[in-house]
């Protein structure tokens, strides 16, 4: 992948160089900067640079901020982590309940309703829900700010007060960064959960006298939920790309953001670096979806030891 | 009681309304093209210069809206799928269809026309300004190109001037946000010119620049549709011959080729396509392209996987030990069996491009610098949220109304073809 986008920026047009460079310059003086960028050198020595500083953990300097791209990352890398579980713990609490919910009464009157609700949610995209909630909740009905993550005055207020501003800050982006994951979690678990009551051994553990609610919360629930592991672990990567536009709808301080501000102005150690570390992000959710799911389930681990 | 309202009654009846609303122009684009085809006899020259696809457009969907009521009606027996009753999703895809094809009949102006801004910008839904519009005078030899004025809109027109109000006397007197201009009827723009003055609607509101949003959305149904199309084929043609490939050969390339895909679907795709675009220039040929091959892993891996369990199957083995040639093998036994899983996942591929490019437009990325998109559409809207909630409600509409539309469509055609699923 690294070797993948370093082909991509160097066959590119557009030399990054050139910004740095006012035409009035002299030629040699921009042959100067160019050498300290180091793109006068051939291209494989180059390559070669390029990954081993990848693995040595030096993206270089970032050309627009002027700090080391690691230190850039770091500001905005801990917001997009804490806003993406948030949103992440939310979608599977509120499709786990609705799940249960609907699974009360089958094809009942809330299942059909939160069934044709989940299919709505899943077509609306993204930026369309942020916009629309945007719309009602901060200009129609003033209650909630659209954009940032703190107040302007944010800074004079005192501890409690100053959580409060960032939790007001952070509703409608979670909103919007949930509700596509909430249709899916909800649709899938519902699918699960319908599947296994309707497994033969339901029906014996009936007939042994148990109660419904025991059967559900003992053999059904297991039994649905572990195989949303691995899908929980995919969505997990679909929720940083998705973390990126809302960020750019609401204006928040996160990877995203600084990911398409830092190709549109050509800044390519901190492109590099922003891509290779979302690309471990997602390895390495889906790393521990495994791990969870060889846990919950003994047998996988020895079909692997075997 | 649902088969009432067949589909080719609703089909029928909304080509109706566009005749009955947009008589005026349908009759003047068979008149321009009669007047180009004299042209074209008389004086070669003019009438080559005058060829683009502007002008063609409205032959064509002229033409059409005459054709294609006419082909159902005499061909009755043959469109059968039309008989079925008119559900949620065969409306939308009627809708698109008629947009994507009578765009230039139905928007009442060029998507990016704008004039008298202080006027027309930011105006609401269901809203109307006074227009001037001044004619030339027909003469034969001008005549074409008075027609064409009237019927092909321009992004510029000198001809049209939009007021708050209008005083005829002597003079032509108009007044815009309180300075007041006058025109003398005998002469202003042309020498013996005539003016209609007329109130033009705007159905959906306007947006900054006083462009009209009705118009914009319908082009940018025809963006959207055209990036979607000839993505999916890109995706299409790729996959299928890479899946092949990798089904057929197996061994090392095979290994190799699924190593590849999975190496991309494990990167969100996203960031990737951003790369591209941003690197590379944002036309609306880059984002097709890009779009296309950002697909082509899914469909790979379901033929992949179809034809390697295919090759395994009694039958298959049979025809190939019965000598029946490679051509046959694939289009005969192979096609339709993975037919209707790479149709599906056609489809779903369609509604992901819809949505990645008007998430681009919406970025900035996508192809809205140049033509009306929704995503840009929405993007422009929320900086003027405050005032202007039309902006972002009806493409945004749109836009759901699109994807909602294709996700029912794939997932009912996996239905229909899936045995299993049926209850």
């Amino acid at each position: 992948m690294v070797c993948f986008i370093f082909i991509l920026l160097r066959i590119s047009p557009g030399d990054p160089s050139l910004k740095f460079v006012s035409p009035e310059l002299s030629p040699a003086l921009a042959q100067k900067i160019k050498e300290s960028f180091g793109l006068d050198k051939p291209i494989f020595t180059q390559f070669v640079q390029f990954i081993s500083n990848i693995f040595s953990g030096n993206f270089g300097v970032s050309y627009d901020f002027r700090k080391p791209v690691v230190q850039v990352i770091k500001n905005y890398l801990l917001f997009t982590v804490t806003f993406s579980l948030i949103s992440f713990i939310i979608q599977l609490t509120v499709s786990y309940f609705l799940a249960l919910l609907s699974i009360k009464k089958m094809n009942g009157f809330i299942d059909r309703l939160l069934g044709r609700t989940s299919l709505v949610l899943y077509a609306i995209p993204s930026f369309v829900i942020g916009v629309f909630l945007i719309l009602i909740f901060s200009e129609k009905l003033k209650l909630l700010p659209a954009s940032g993550l703190m107040s302007a005055d944010a800074e004079s207020l005192s501890g409690g007060a100053k959580l409060a501003d960032y939790v007001l800050h952070l509703i409608l982006p979670v909103i919007t960064l949930s509700l596509g994951g909430i249709a899916v979690f909800y649709k899938y678990l519902r699918d699960n959960l319908d599947d296994v009551f309707n497994k033969p051994f339901v029906l014996n553990l009936y007939a042994y006298g148990l109660s419904k609610k025991e059967i559900t919360k003992k053999h059904v629930i297991p039994g649905a939920v572990s195989p949303l592991i691995s899908i929980a672990g995919v969505e997990l990567g679909v929720l940083f790309s998705g973390a990126l536009i809302t960020e750019v709808i609401f204006g928040l301080p996160g990877m995203g953001r600084l990911t398409v501000n830092a190709i549109l102005s050509c800044d390519y150690p901190l492109v590099i670096g922003c891509t290779f570390i979302s690309g471990i992000l997602i390895i390495i959710s889906n790393f521990l979806a495994d791990l969870l799911k060889a846990k919950l389930d003994k047998r996988l681990v020895s079909g692997i030891l075997n | 009681m649902k088969k009432l309202i067949t589909n080719r009654l609703f089909l029928l009846s909304i080509l109706l309304l566009i005749l009955v609303f947009r008589w005026k122009i349908v009759c003047y684009s068979f008149l321009l093209l009669f007047y180009f085809i004299k042209l074209f006899f008389t004086d070669y020259s003019v009438a080559v210069g005058q060829i683009s696809f502007g002008l063609f457009d409205y032959f064509l969907s002229a033409l059409l809206i005459i054709l294609i009521p006419a082909v159902i009606i005499i061909k009755r027996n043959s469109f059968r799928f039309l008989l079925s009753g008119i559900s949620f999703t065969s409306i939308t895809i009627i809708f698109l269809l008629i947009i994507y094809i009578f765009a230039p009949l139905i928007a009442t102006s060029n998507p990016e026309f704008q004039k008298n801004i202080s006027i027309t910008k930011l105006l609401p839904p269901f809203s109307s300004v006074n227009e001037i519009y001044s004619l030339k005078n027909r003469d034969e030899s001008g005549a074409y190109f008075t027609l064409k004025q009237m019927v092909v809109k321009n992004s510029f027109d000198e001809h049209v001037i939009f007021a708050d109000s209008i005083k005829v006397d002597s003079l032509i007197t108009y007044y815009q946000k309180g300075q007041s201009h006058s025109l003398s009827i005998s002469r202003a723009f042309h020498p013996e010119g005539q003016f209609e003055i007329s109130r033009k609607h705007f159905l959906l509101g306007t947006d900054e620049f006083g462009r009209d949003i009705f118009s914009r959305l319908i082009y940018g149904a025809r963006i959207s549709i055209t990036v979607g199309i000839f993505s999916v084929l890109i995706t299409f043609i790729f996959g299928l011959l890479l899946g092949f490939f990798a089904g057929f050969t197996g061994g090392f390339v095979d290994s190799f080729l699924n190593r590849i895909s999975e190496m991309f679907l494990s990167f969100p795709m996203i960031f990737l396509i951003i790369l591209i675009i941003a690197l590379f220039g944002n036309s609306i040929i880059s984002i097709i392209i890009v779009l296309g091959f950002s697909g082509w892993m899914s469909l790979f891996k379901i033929v992949r996987g179809e034809i390697i369990t295919l090759k395994e199957k009694d039958y298959f083995l049979t025809a190939k030990l019965l000598g029946v040639g490679n051509f046959n093998l694939i289009f005969l036994e192979m096609m339709p069996v993975i037919l209707v899983p790479v149709i599906v996942n056609l489809i779903f591929q369609f509604g992901n491009v819809i949505l990645a490019e008007s998430a681009l437009s919406y970025l900035g990325l996508g192809t809205g610098g140049i033509y009306p998109s929704w995503g840009s559409m929405i993007e422009s809207g929320q900086s003027y949220i405050t005032h202007a909630w039309w902006m972002i409600l009806f493409p945004g509409l749109a836009l759901f109304f699109t994807l909602f539309m294709t996700n029912s469509l794939g997932n009912r055609i996996k239905i229909v073809f899936n045995p299993r699923l049926k209850k």
